[in-house]
């Protein structure tokens, strides 16, 4: 067999080294799309408003991203989004100081996160399951609690503490993005450049392998599946500071939106391979999917149907270059 | 080496898995320097018995002595950290995952960089760089995924790394089975060069050829019984598989 020219094997080896390029190029191609399309997608507004959409999402794709890596799967985000923001909104109406009110959604949502990987680990069945039941559990807990009405809490004026959350600077941006953008960054580092990292791939790429070469394989998950419910927590927290409302059923389908993103940026379904840069171009794609539609003049009906085709698209891509790379 | 204490020493091993009595009383010792062909066929109990000696699970009763001190040896790290590496057919290596990372799982170096402790990739790759040319593979960064390595690069990568980590004892659990002609060839010459640098080898396998050509002493166990332990000068490869096939005679376990 003929040996491929030297140029296509130099994009092969950049292409085993990052899984994100595809997420990247189809990120380039939706933003140049509606750039054309759009007449207002190039303001400074729009971008905000894309930031907006993609930071909430974002914060919780990013961990999901890093517990898909090590071959697990969360699809109690959404309810635990909505549990953390309840709790949020439950202590502030009752008085509580709101860092205080934050500290404990957040220690609520971590301790959602602790049980799916407890009992994950410990019984051996998927988290597939683990986690739809949870989900289930957590929405049933939410409305049961509320009786199906929202819960309100309007300061007379916003709190410091909402601010850092989710307050507005430089027009319409929002201090969610930098809390996004400060996330992707930490994750990255750990699971590029730290040990940990290199335990989280192991164990998502075979797990009886890791386990043999010494990595303590049910701590990293039970680890990952905590980082998930956190991130879901404090996604959670930021959406409640820009509402100043939740509702029972806020959160719902955010699962399958945080795991269309994470796929959509490189990121295996079966476990170890995948990063979080890939993730927050996915996260940029469907943000922009949103914000640009209804720009472009399009019903938001089609945002999901749109959302769909790109994430099965994304993965035939994803799948094939994967495969002719490591040929 | 009479008179000196074997590498590793297991006395009167017996485990079983419910109802299985998958080892009895076996007694099974490696020298220093020596390789040691563990043979039987499927179920005679080779695995398990490498697995408590590699930490995967404990013995029911038996003890094991390495470097002439009694050990107690409750997981694979432990197992590591004594200087005991095992390379699996199957786990050797994660595919996915970067040559570097893999030949460092659980032994990164790291630098301090605040407030991170993060892996000294430069280092990492310059090892891994070092060793692939000394193993003769060549690769055009140490950050490609091991997926693109052939098996018997797989296998030479990680006998390479438990070399460079000081292990004493390599155990090899069918590292040629999945090989073609040349690859087993080039694998049976590492494992001598291995035995060179001072380590001690055990090698398990199904092809009593592939072991009988680097083997100095061969253990044959049949239904988790030791049926002998035998000298290189004592049997042909044919002998091996003739007590192989027609089986354990005494005390054979029914059906």
């Amino acid at each position: 067999m003929e040996s491929p020219p030297r140029f296509l094997h130099d994009v092969a080896v950049w292409l085993r080294q990052h899984p994100e390029i595809g997420a990247f190029v189809g990120l380039l191609i939706v933003f140049v799309g509606f750039s054309l399309t759009a007449t207002r997608f190039l303001t400074s507004d729009s971008l905000a408003s894309i930031l907006t959409v993609a930071a909430e999402l974002g914060i919780v794709s990013a961990g999901i991203t890093f517990l898909m890596i090590s071959g697990e799967f969360d699809l109690s985000v959404g309810s635990v989004l909505g549990v953390a923001a309840m709790v949020f909104a439950l202590t502030a109406k009752a008085g509580w100081p709101l860092f205080l009110g934050w500290i404990f959604a957040l220690l609520a949502s971590a301790g959602i996160g602790f049980l799916n990987g407890f009992i994950t680990v410990r019984t051996g069945i998927p988290s597939f399951i683990t986690t739809l039941g949870t989900m289930m559990f957590w929405r049933g807990i939410l409305l049961a609690v509320t009786g199906g009405f929202p819960v309100s809490y309007f300061p007379s004026r916003t709190p410091t503490m909402f601010f850092v959350l989710n307050g507005c600077f430089a027009g319409q941006f929002r201090t969610s993005a930098l809390w996004f953008l400060g996330i992707i960054f930490l994750l990255n580092v750990i699971l590029v450049r730290t040990r940990y990292g290199n335990a989280v791939y192991a164990t998502g790429g075979n797990r009886d392998a890791a386990r043999v070469l010494g990595v303590a394989t049910d701590k990293v998950k039970l680890v990952n599946f905590i980082i998930s419910a956190l991130l879901a927590g404090l996604a959670g927290c930021i959406q409640f500071a820009r509402f100043l409302s939740v509702d029972p059923m806020r959160g719902q389908g955010l699962e399958l939106e945080a795991i269309a993103a994470a796929v959509i940026g490189g990121t295996l379904l079966t476990g170890g391979a995948g990063n979080l840069i890939g993730t927050l171009f996915g996260v940029l794609l469907v943000g922009m999917v949103r914000s640009g539609l209804v720009q472009a003049g399009a019903p938001a009906y089609w945002y999901q149907a749109f959302v769909g085709v790109i994430v099965v698209v994304a993965v035939v891509v994803n799948t094939n270059l994967r495969r002719w790379a490591l040929k | 080496m009479s008179g000196r204490e074997p590498l590793v020493r297991m006395v009167n091993i017996s485990k079983s898995f419910g109802t299985v009595q998958a080892l009895k009383n076996v007694d099974f010792d490696v020298g220093y320097q020596e390789v040691m062909g563990l043979v039987g066929d499927n179920g005679a109990g080779k695995s398990t018995l490498i697995k408590i000696l590699t930490g995967v699970f404990p013995p029911d009763t038996g003890e094991i002595y390495f470097e002439g001190k009694k050990v107690e040896i409750h997981s694979p790290k432990e197992a590591r950290d004594l200087g005991i590496e095992t390379v699996y057919q199957d786990l050797a290596l994660i595919p996915l995952m970067s040559i570097s990372r893999n030949f460092f799982l659980g032994r990164e170096p790291v630098v301090r960089v605040w407030p991170f402790k993060l892996m000294d990739r430069r280092k990492m790759d310059a090892v891994v760089r070092k060793v692939l040319s000394e193993i003769g593979i060549q690769v055009r960064s140490p950050e490609e995924p091991v997926a693109i390595l052939s098996g018997g690069e797989r296998q030479s990568v990680a006998i390479g790394r438990a070399l460079h980590f000081g292990a004493k004892l390599l155990i090899l659990d069918e590292p040629t089975s999945a090989l073609s002609v040349r690859e087993t060839h080039k694998v049976l010459n590492f494992i001598l060069e291995a035995k060179e640098r001072g380590l001690s080898i055990i090698f398990i396998t199904h092809n009593i050829y592939h072991v009988y050509s680097v083997a100095d002493r061969f253990t044959i166990l049949e239904h988790g019984r030791k049926v002998a332990t035998f000298g290189k000068d004592e049997v042909s490869a044919e002998d091996i598989i003739e007590i192989i096939r027609s089986g354990f005679k005494e005390g054979e376990c029914q059906q």
